[in-house]
């Protein structure tokens, strides 16, 4: 195949790739390798290697709690954003509804938000309507902010979805509702499972709106905050390390997920 | 599966011509509560209708209007939340602090300057870094390709500002390395400096701009190019003629998606900025966590952030955009 950098050496590409990729993975190698580090303060270069710190971290009651918190506010989130994610998509694809921009742009609008406006309205929202900071109003943070993520893979999948399919269910006597559940679900099952995982990394990640919205019970990018401002210790390197092995391997698990299904 | 107790009391054989599925579905559709609440509904055209369009539609006016309508609202209050013997009343005084005092003129000049130069620098590292997947590598090889540079997308916006620190401070992997080959004698401060807060930005947000334009790349024609190369285009010409023109999409959204959310970007320049770093969302943040009295200027200063940010990408994108694309 001919490119335009044809007459460049290929490898002078393919060498820039891999120094993007030594660019990315370098810091998280060296976050990760600190956390071995027999000492009590971060600093290179590592001399004596240990285990401890993850010994301490697993035994953090704050550490676990946290990881809980998030998990829950997570769950939550993500059930939520999912339902109303696609209830928006159906809306859209409907037929005879008139304004399907103006409705796609209102769905898409918490995506377009930079992050921080988006949590302060947020903080000034709940408290128009007397409701406290806390676990609810995270949970209703990170679903506005996981909405829109729902809608466009949602709406990607039904745009390819033969209409016959459902005309079908309704000629065999389905109502609307059953047509939803036994055919147009099902149908959208494979685009939902990665948006699902993806909407879970969203909100674990997740810290601005957490900052604004959240009360005393810290999730996990807060703890990991309120630790790095108060100090470095390997024992927050221990801890990051846990949290990007483990949303790593979520996240691989959801590319896998999501491949399979295109492919079959 | 449907738990029995939701059909018992109505009885679930009530006419022994529907036939009788396994499935839970069926037990739900086939229960008297159904048949006489949403079975009904849903035979109606408004019914249909309702039911379709109701809680969407609250949603999308209640969450994701409504917070913005509300920060406007009381941007233009003298006073939130009313305490008790003090009037509030309409004023435009919130805005006008912002454009009499300069130290919050200059957090958001800066932040404007961070972001367009953190969006140039990506534009430019990473367009070479997506060809590259798009064109160069194999297409059995392109998805590993593009996974390896996922992988760090899955660490989250702390944890990547955090691994920074690692690498730039003091006593970080840099710093001692430069140490060790003899370079320098004592180390250099980058942390909490306007190079390690770029170096984070960029670290931070490289991603987005990865993916559309991967996908807009992938989508030139190859033979686009080989009938140009043999037409006597050079390389330089074909990059120039054919595939910046096509990739135009992907640099648009790449570029506006990274800037917006270069612009609202909180946790990292707290921990990699210092006090001659002080972006605009710290600013902004200051009047929520300090008194409350200060609201209305914060919702005063959030919006105008908000809207130079939407008008600076709207520039850009009539721009470059060219000629309009099509929203869905």
């Amino acid at each position: 195949m001919r490119t335009p950098f044809s007459d460049v050496p290929r490898t002078t590409l393919t060498a820039f790739y891999w120094a993007f990729i030594l660019y990315l993975l370098l810091p998280l190698t060296l976050m990760m390798a600190m956390s071995f580090k027999d000492a009590n303060f971060v600093a290179f270069p590592i001399g004596e290697w240990t285990f401890d710190w993850y010994v301490k971290v697993m035994q953090d009651k704050q550490f676990l709690e946290a990881c809980l918190y998030s998990i829950m506010i997570a769950a939550a989130a993500t059930l939520a954003a999912t339902t109303l994610g696609v209830w928006i998509a159906m809306l859209i694809v409907a037929d005879g509804i008139r304004g399907q921009i103006v409705l796609f742009a209102l769905a898409c609008l918490p995506a377009v938000v930079p992050g921080m406006i988006s949590a302060i309205s947020l903080r000034i929202f709940i408290s128009t309507i007397d409701m406290p900071t806390g676990t609810a109003a995270i949970i209703l943070g990170h679903t506005v902010h996981a909405v829109p993520f729902v809608v466009v893979m949602a709406l990607t999948r039904l745009r390819s979805m033969p209409g016959n399919l459902v005309d079908a269910a309704r000629d065999l006597g389905a109502d609307s509702i059953v047509a939803f559940f036994r055919v147009t679900l099902p149908y959208l099952r494979p685009a939902l499972g990665g948006g699902m995982i993806f909407c879970v990394l969203l909100s674990i990640d997740d810290f601005v709106r957490t900052f604004f919205l959240g009360g005393y019970r810290p999730t996990l990018p807060m703890l990991i905050f309120a630790k790095v401002q108060g100090g470095m210790s390997p024992e927050i390197n221990a801890m990051a390390t846990l949290v990007l092995v483990v949303t790593a391997a979520v996240g691989l698990y959801a590319e896998y997920f999501t491949r399979r299904a295109r492919t079959r | 599966m449907v738990s029995s107790n939701t059909t018992a009391g109505f009885g679930t054989v009530r006419d022994t011509t529907v036939p009788k599925y396994s499935t839970g579905i069926a037990k739900v559709v086939n229960s008297a509560l159904y048949r006489y609440t949403l079975g009904a509904a849903v035979e109606s055209r408004i019914g249909r209708i309702l039911l379709l369009a109701g809680v969407p539609l609250i949603w999308l006016i209640m969450l994701h209007v409504g917070p913005i309508y509300q920060m406007l609202k009381i941007s233009l209050l003298s006073h939130y939340p009313v305490q008790p013997g003090r009037e509030s009343h309409f004023t435009l005084e919130n805005y006008a602090i912002f454009f009499r005092e300069s130290i919050y003129f200059t957090p958001l000049i800066r932040s404007f300057i961070f972001a367009t130069a953190a969006t140039a620098l990506t534009l430019v590292v990473v367009y070479p870094v997506a060809y590259y997947v798009a064109k160069i590598v194999r297409p059995e090889g392109r998805s590993k390709a593009l996974l390896l540079l996922l992988v760090p997308f899955w660490a989250g916006e702390l944890i990547r500002t955090f691994s920074v620190i690692m690498l730039l401070a003091n006593r970080g992997a840099l710093n001692v390395l430069l140490r060790e080959i003899g370079l320098i004698d004592r180390p250099i401060p980058m942390l909490y400096t306007s190079f390690s807060l770029g170096f984070g930005l960029v670290y931070l947000i490289c991603l987005y701009m990865l993916l559309p334009l991967y996908s807009a790349i992938e989508k030139i024609p190859s033979p686009l190019l080989d009938a140009a190369a043999d037409l006597g285009a050079g390389p330089l010409t074909r990059f120039r003629r054919i595939v910046l023109p096509l990739s135009r999409d992907g640099i648009v959204s790449g570029c506006c998606l990274v800037f917006l959310t270069c612009i609202g970007v909180f946790a990292t320049p707290m921990l990699l900025g210092g006090p001659n770093t002080v972006l605009f969302p710290e600013t902004i943040s200051g009047f929520f966590h300090g008194a409350s009295d200060k609201w209305p200027v914060g919702a005063a200063f959030a919006l105008i952030m908000l809207v130079t940010a939407l008008i600076a990408a709207a520039i850009f994108m009539r721009l470059v955009g060219g000629r309009k694309r099509r929203a869905i």
